[in-house]
């Protein structure tokens, strides 16, 4: 009973969360009987699920700062390409198991050369977020349109495939590196001491600095993170489809963002958590998949999905309307201070 | 004279010139009168999209969903056209009178239900084109009537009547912000809307308005784009708000609300719409054409930033000398 209180008062957001993801698994079983909770369909969405999850984390810490991530598709795409190249390169094709080692490494170094230039002139020169990605994103397309020609790469070792396809011990290997991505964000995030600086700086920069927090390393290592967790979703995505593009994911920019303000992250920066994030990336996934698989087009899945959005964010406003209304019963005093 | 060159717009019209004449320099062809006009023609319709943009970055506000809504005003001036025929009139009315409606529901969503402009009109966003392609199905609308497409070729003085719808629309959102109450409020509340609310202003009202008159900007714009390219493609709006945004952004308005101005916007749709001809017409190849484009859009932020904060540092040291 204890608990249940403690989890009320502390978690009621990812509650709330659980509640509609719950609802919304019965709703979709009921909707099309018999092919919903087939083995097959659940392991499709455990498959799809985590590229989208990935790219919706690394968006996650970029908004935590109060910031945005909009060429994250891009990042997950171009550090794709890379371990593109690198798979397809005559020592991979000599050593297939160090060239995978090495294309996962190539993947990483481009996403963190991302990161490092979305972060430094976020951090150090001082641009607002969303223009610096928005000009980043149009720069690292550039420069995967220019690596690939405006074509897709193919032809990737079969060993390679099994990063995107494969199971392990039955559960699909994308799965588990969702999973293991879940548990070290929530341990940088939410148990790390950068992690309590990323909350601090999206509450408020000018006083966590001014209580001598390097604010700026702070959110330089924020964009890393974000480009590391989107070039995790490019390996997936790259070995799911069994080639490399440009254009590839590009609708999980939206998506994503949505996702994180779903999970409860304020857009404005110093709330959230991953487990509100993770939950509602299952939403979106299932939601998506079940009306797909009901015959719905992919229309009214962009309409659903908006709808969710905007109803969650104000059944939310509603509550935190009441309840300020029922703490400010009885406090002029406060009110007139609020206003 | 010191006043012009300490302006912001003058840094902006400083880049555009250096650029046209680097860009005269490679090819001749980009000073012609009718290339430039064929520019200026060609950028209309962010223009004035530019233009219901600006009073929302002013207000500290986004909208997302402007690409959204030129796609549902063009499709359904559209299919009015071809269905019922009508006349200019009626067009423009639907046109502008569906973006408004569009507009005013991000409106009240952002004031009365308090969701951040940016979320809300990511939602409305998808909702709306979700809505296009279920109606649409993503298919072009043709055969328009003649009336309308002899409308899109009229030309006034040499110039296309869609560059004199511009600068007309520009010199309204002019006055209406510099010399209108609800202008000036649009500038308070971008400032601080805490302030604004407290010297009178309502604000709620102020917010609805300028979603409003956004989406109303993005109606026009959308018979526009149909009258100059004589079809309907609800496809070919994706990913038009950002180019939008960057261009409004680049003229000077800053995203944090309370700055920006109707020349400076216009400067920073030429600024972009220069780029891209001049790449063109300079022979970049089409895969170099986006990175030069990315790398100019961060240098250009960055530069505007980094000016700013000197600005601030000589203030600062002013006042300690004093």
């Amino acid at each position: 009973m204890k608990l249940l209180q403690k989890l009320r008062s502390k978690h009621s957001n990812e509650l709330i969360l659980l509640v509609i993801l719950v609802g919304v698994v019965l709703l979709m079983g009921i909707l099309s009987p018999g092919k919903f909770y087939t083995k097959n369909n659940l392991l499709t969405m455990a498959a799809q699920m985590p590229e989208f999850g990935l790219i919706a984390l690394g968006m996650m810490v970029a908004i935590l700062t109060g910031g945005i991530n909009l060429s994250i598709t891009n990042v997950a795409t171009l550090s794709g390409i890379a371990a593109a190249f690198t798979l397809l390169s005559d020592f991979t094709q000599n050593y297939p198991g160090p060239g995978i080692v090495l294309a996962v490494v190539s993947s990483l170094i481009v996403a963190i050369l991302t990161g490092l230039f979305n972060g430094v002139f976020v951090a150090y020169v001082g641009v607002a977020a969303m223009l610096v990605t928005l000009g980043s994103m149009t720069l690292f397309e550039g420069i995967g349109l220019n690596l690939t020609k405006g074509g897709s790469i193919a032809g990737f070792p079969p060993s390679f495939m099994k990063l995107g396809n494969g199971n392990l011990l039955g559960i699909p290997v994308p799965l588990l590196i969702y999973l293991a991505a879940i548990i070290v964000s929530y341990f940088m995030l939410e148990r790390s001491n950068w992690g309590v600086k990323v909350y601090m700086t999206g509450c408020n920069e000018v006083a966590t600095r001014f209580s001598g927090i390097n604010t700026r390393r702070t959110l330089l290592k924020v964009y890393v993170f974000s480009s590391v967790m989107a070039s995790l979703g490019g390996l997936v995505m790259i070995s799911r489809y069994n080639s490399a593009k440009v254009d590839y994911g590009s609708s999980y920019m939206m998506q994503s963002v949505a996702a994180v303000v779903l999970g409860g992250t304020s857009i404005n920066g110093g709330h959230g958590t991953v487990l509100g994030t993770v939950i509602a990336v299952a939403i979106i996934q299932v939601t998506s998949t079940g009306l797909n698989l009901y015959g719905a087009e992919r229309y009214d899945i962009d309409i659903i999905t908006g709808c969710i959005l905007v109803g969650v964010l104000t059944i939310r406003f509603m509550n935190a309307k009441r309840q300020s209304a029922k703490l400010l019963k009885g406090g002029g005093a406060a009110q007139r201070a609020n206003v | 004279m010191s006043r012009i060159l300490k302006k912001k717009e003058f840094g902006i019209f400083l880049v555009i010139l250096v650029l046209s004449s680097i860009l005269t320099m490679i090819n001749r062809v980009f000073i012609r009168p009718d290339n430039l006009i064929d520019v200026a023609k060609g950028n209309v319709v962010p223009g004035i999209m530019a233009l219901g943009m600006l009073p929302v970055l002013i207000s500290g506000g986004i909208d997302l969903s402007v690409s959204s809504t030129i796609a549902l005003s063009s499709v359904i001036a559209g299919k009015i056209m071809v269905n019922y025929g009508g006349n200019l009139f009626v067009v423009l009315l639907v046109s502008l009178g569906v973006g408004a409606a569009v507009g005013a529901l991000n409106g009240i969503i952002i004031a009365k239900l308090k969701i951040p402009p940016i979320v809300a009109t990511l939602g409305t966003m998808s909702i709306i084109l979700g809505f296009v392609m279920k109606y649409t199905n993503g298919d072009w609308i043709t055969n328009l009537p003649e009336w309308f497409k002899s409308f899109g070729v009229i030309k006034v003085a040499g110039l296309p009547i869609q560059v004199l719808i511009l600068v007309l629309a520009g010199a309204v959102t002019w006055f209406a912000l510099n010399y209108t109450l609800t202008g000036r409020g649009i500038y308070a509340v971008g400032g601080s809307p805490s302030s604004a609310l407290r010297v009178g202003y309502n604000v709620d009202r102020i917010q609805v308005f300028i979603y409003t008159f956004c989406g109303a900007m993005a109606g026009l714009a959308g018979v526009i784009h149909t009258s100059i390219v004589q079809q309907v493609d609800p496809n070919t709006f994706n990913g038009m708000e950002l180019k939008v945004i960057i261009s409004v952004v680049i003229g000077g308005a800053s995203t944090m609300g309370g700055i920006g101005t109707v020349l400076g916007t216009f400067l920073g749709v030429a600024l972009m719409a220069i780029l891209n001809n001049g790449l063109v017409l300079a022979k970049v190849p089409t895969f170099w054409q986006k990175i030069v484009m990315g790398l100019i859009i961060v240098f250009a932020v960055s530069f505007d930033v980094i000016n700013r904060k000197r600005e601030k540092a000589k203030l600062e040291r002013v006042d300690v000398e004093e």
